[in-house]
């Protein structure tokens, strides 16, 4: 199966992943965030970048943002005047104190107002010796070079470096954002859809781009339709459908039903973890009074922690649906 | 210009053949001069022939390691870090508290004050936290009294591997700290350097260490500590070392730690200490404000305001979020000049003035302090605003459940969405949920008050696996995150079931957070004492050293001190006044 979709798929040029192919190269095209991205812009156009840290949870655009960003700023001078170091690469203090500092003094003409870029993805997974070691170098070469850090959490980069660059946070895109961009690609790859399936991958993806754009592709390569049904098999989550009637029959005080329904997805193979994962987002969700919201998430969470602890057992999972119902009980009216 | 470059053309030669004098000696234990920022000003202003001299010598070092020598004559304007570019020129625009920087310069003058022989202080110790100006302090300090800062500036090591692969041909690896060690070692022997002795005039130099390498493990502390201690006896030439604090919750962290413990011993062998605070508001403000007239950028005072106190006393960070918020889109200039009628002044916390109800829009993407981007959304939670009139009951659901539990619809976007917009990490939102939503529980009502702390606790034990490390974005440990924040909040906002009419309250940063540093500090001190009295042995827990070993000395030193020292009755009182400090800790 895999083998016939991807010799399918070549004929359309590389078997890219659409992560990479539909990758913006330009600033102006970056989805979401668009005060930050806004001020990259006039970046990209004045020069003059300062230090900046982007951070924001994965999927937001970080990378793309910064690597736009750095084609728009050196143009052809990118391959010389850029250096691009990300966790794969080896970041030890050694390197920092060698490879970055000789890109640092290297010598490139480049036009007024630009300068070379030091592109360092996923900078909290960096040493803080090795952070340390670039502390240094980032003062002293600020004049020719400068430096862009992603992170995920930007405390994880030590205070002399924060304090030497500008902060840029990214948050969560929204479902309308993700939608837009998804309707770009399907539209260019002609993706037959309907849009249930759509929705399923916005909710697998729950803010993330990248993992949207994954799930689309998977989707697309593994069964060349996407509906709901598909989606959900290929991301192999409990289908949210499923969870969801679990939870109204809660709702609904038929404990009975709920039961079974859980006891189907337990025999699918779905560890607990998953379960509950998709369980604590429908609740999320759901339209429900808010006493029973909160009950409810309080519990969910409660049972997550401890099937974290070990106890991945199908009984807590049932004594969960328990005690939503008893909250339920408590709450309902006479 | 052209005689300026012909002169540093000869000089070059000059320099070229002095250094092949002194080939023999390692190009690593030449400190060279780097302080391009000190050259600009030079050049900028006629320099004297000294000033000229030493800007051909940066020159030179700036040709050797590849840099544009022109670069520096023509930079257009805006081509610069805002940071280097408003440097501080004089004393007033030094943002630092005026003491401090008396106390700096009179170190320098005492220290440079060849006249009187013997018991000078050659080591000053600067610390504090980042950004505070303490190396800006120093050159600054420097050039008004013509000084010469000569900087220590390790030389590009070998990689590992490419060490591993050409082990065969010499090329050794040399850590930081063996160059380091080297340095030192050669300063206490020969001085600063020949260039100096070359030129002929004796300026007078002092010697600033901000790198200082890096030790990890016990063995490279101990060498780095004893290395310092070398330095601080022996050295002859007015050296200043800077040393970043960490005082944040990292503190448990290797690397500070030993910062730590070499900058108590850079003390006890006798260096001066000069602590910076974090810088004050005003003073950012101040500086701000003066770049935004030099930039003819139009920043309302209000955004100042809200940046200086979101840089949290750091005021290179706030330049430099400066510089980033004036690159201003045109489409956002309608959204920033409108703030909110009403809700722009400003209230005093205990300690910082916290704003709660600006526009979040823009600004709490920037700035360091992420507590403030919460505000809007705490102020949202808990003022609980809901919907009083033409309540329409939609969902089939909430007509199910019983008046006591029902609630009126909330006047917001859904609690979780709020929070994801304000950047607000779980275990903060519950920290000042918990400090302030007494303050808007309505009077008696008790009950509201129990429901409250019960879900505030509840949250609390969800975030507990996450307080200690560092979370990740792992799927997994996402749950217990959002859950613990969406019981809090959900909590606050059940709970509180008649919220109190909408006074001003002042949101206030948690108690907690205090009792948490001041625990840590304790921690820290604990540390250092058995360090004193033991060099050698190291007591593993800290629970034991508080309990037995710190009593003990005391007790110890109680009985000694009125037989040694019978005079000194403020010695005792001190030592009391420790011990009750330390009982204080013990309750917690």
């Amino acid at each position: 199966m895999a083998a016939s979709s991807s010799s399918t798929s070549s004929d359309g040029g590389y078997n890219n992943p659409w992560v990479e192919k539909y990758r913006p190269s330009k600033v102006v095209d970056i989805v979401g965030n668009e005060d930050a991205v806004s001020r990259l812009q006039v970046i990209a156009r004045d020069g003059n970048m300062p230090n900046l840290i982007l951070s924001g949870p994965p999927g937001t655009g970080k990378t793309t943002s910064i690597l736009a960003l750095a084609h728009e700023l050196l143009g052809p001078n990118y391959k010389e005047a850029v250096l691009e170091l990300n966790a794969s690469d080896d970041r030890g203090i050694d390197v920092v104190r060698n490879k970055i500092k000789m890109f640092a003094q290297k010598k490139v003409t480049l036009p007024p107002g630009r300068h070379k870029v030091v592109i360092l993805d996923e900078a909290d997974s960096m040493t803080s010796g090795a952070q340390q070691a670039l502390r240094r170098t980032i003062e002293i070469y600020s004049n020719s070079t400068r430096f862009a850090l992603a992170c995920n959490t930007s405390s994880k980069i030590i205070e002399p470096i924060q304090s030497r660059c500008a902060l840029v946070r990214f948050s969560r895109l929204s479902d309308q954002q993700i939608l837009g961009r998804l309707l770009v690609v399907v539209e260019a790859e002609n993706v037959p859809y309907v849009p249930e399936g759509l929705e399923a991958i916005i909710f697998t993806a729950d803010g993330d781009m990248r993992q949207a754009l994954n799930n689309l592709q998977a989707t697309f390569s593994g069964f060349r339709f996407v509906n709901q049904e598909n989606v959900f098999k290929v991301c192999d989550q409990p289908h949210p459908l499923h969870v969801k009637n679990i939870v109204r029959n809660v709702l609904e005080s038929k404990f009975d039903d709920a039961c079974h329904g859980l006891k189907q997805l337990y025999d699918l193979g779905y560890s607990p973890t998953d379960i509950i994962t998709t369980l604590f987002r429908i609740i999320k969700n759901y339209d429900m009074a808010e006493y029973l919201k909160l009950e409810f998430m309080k519990e969910t969470g409660f049972a997550h922690m401890r099937i974290c602890d070990g106890v991945g057992s199908y009984l807590q999972l049932c004594g969960l649906l328990a005690k939503l119902s008893i909250a339920r009980e408590t709450a309902k009216a006479p | 210009m052209l005689d300026k470059k012909l002169l540093s053309l000869e000089d070059d030669d000059n320099l070229r053949s002095s250094r092949s004098n002194t080939k023999s000696k390692p190009r690593s234990s030449a400190a060279t001069t780097t302080n391009p920022r000190a050259s600009k000003r030079a050049r900028l202003s006629g320099a004297s022939l000294v000033d000229k001299i030493r800007l051909s010598f940066e020159d030179f070092d700036e040709a050797l390691s590849g840099f544009k020598v022109s670069s520096g004559y023509e930079r257009s304007k805006n081509t610069d870090l805002w940071v280097d570019k408003y440097r501080p020129r004089t004393l007033e625009e030094l943002a630092v508290h005026k003491k401090k920087v008396e106390q700096v310069k009179l170190w320098f003058e005492e220290s440079l004050d060849f006249s009187k022989d013997g018991l000078r202080n050659n080591v000053l110790l600067v610390t504090g936290q980042a950004g505070v100006g303490k190396s800006a302090t120093i050159h600054l300090i420097a050039s008004i009294l013509g000084v010469t800062v000569y900087e220590w500036n390790a030389p590009i090591p070998t990689i590992w591997q490419e060490h591993v692969h050409n082990s065969s041909s010499g090329l050794k690896y040399t850590s930081k700290l063996d160059e380091f060690e080297n340095f030192v070692e050669s300063t206490r022997k020969y001085g600063v350097m020949a260039s100096s002795s070359t030129e002929g005039i004796k300026a007078p130099v002092i010697l600033l260490i901000d790198d200082l390498p890096l030790a990890n493990g016990r063995h490279a502390c101990e060498r780095l500590q004893n290395c310092l201690l070398l330095l601080v006896r022996s050295t002859q030439i007015p050296t200043v070392i800077l040393i970043t604090d960490y005082d944040k919750a990292d503190s448990s962290d290797q690397t500070a730690r030993s910062m730590e413990d070499a900058q108590s011993s850079l003390e006890r062998a006798g260096a001066l200490k000069v602590a910076f605070n974090p810088i004050t508001k005003n003073s950012i403000k101040k500086a701000l404000q003066r770049i935004c007239r030099e930039e003819h950028c139009k920043v309302t005072t209000m955004e100042i305001d809200q940046m200086a106190s979101a840089s949290g006393g750091d005021i290179r960070h706030a330049i430099t979020s400066l510089q980033l918020f004036s690159v201003k889109p045109d489409l956002n200039h309608t959204k920033i000049k409108s703030p909110r009628p009403g809700m722009d002044d400003s209230y005093h916390g205990n300690e910082q003035t916290m704003y709660s109800g600006l526009d979040s829009g823009i600004s709490s993407c920037f700035g360091r302090d992420e507590t403030l981007s919460l505000f809007h959304a705490l102020g949202k939670f808990l003022h609980n605003k809901r919907e009083t009139d033409n309540v329409i009951v939609s969902d089939c659901s909430n007509s199910l459940v019983h008046d006591e539990f029902a609630r009126l619809p909330l006047k917001m976007d859904a609690p979780e969405k709020v929070l994801s917009q304000a950047h607000g990490q779980a275990g903060r939102v519950v920290d000042f949920l918990h400090e302030n939503v007494l303050d808007f529980v309505s009077e008696g009502a008790i009950e509201d008050a129990w429901c409250v702390s019960s879900y505030l606790a509840d949250a609390d034990l969800l975030l507990a696996d996450l307080r200690g490390k560092m979370s990740g974005h792992n799927k997994t440990e996402d749950v217990p995150q959002s859950a613990g924040a969406s019981v809090a909040v959900r909590g606050v906002l059940y709970g509180n079931k008649q919220p109190c009419s909408s006074r001003w309250h002042v949101i206030r940063k948690p108690k907690l957070w205090q009792v948490e540093q001041s625990s840590m500090q304790t921690k820290k001190n604990l540390r250092e004492q058995r360090n004193i009295s033991y060099e050698g042995s190291r007591v593993a827990d800290i629970s034991v050293m508080a309990t037995e070993y710190s009593p003990v000395l005391k007790w110890l030193s109680y009985r000694a001190s009125p037989d040694a020292f019978a005079g000194m009755g403020e010695e005792t009182d001190e030592e009391e006044s420790e011990i009750s400090e330390d009982d204080e800790i013990q309750d917690w």
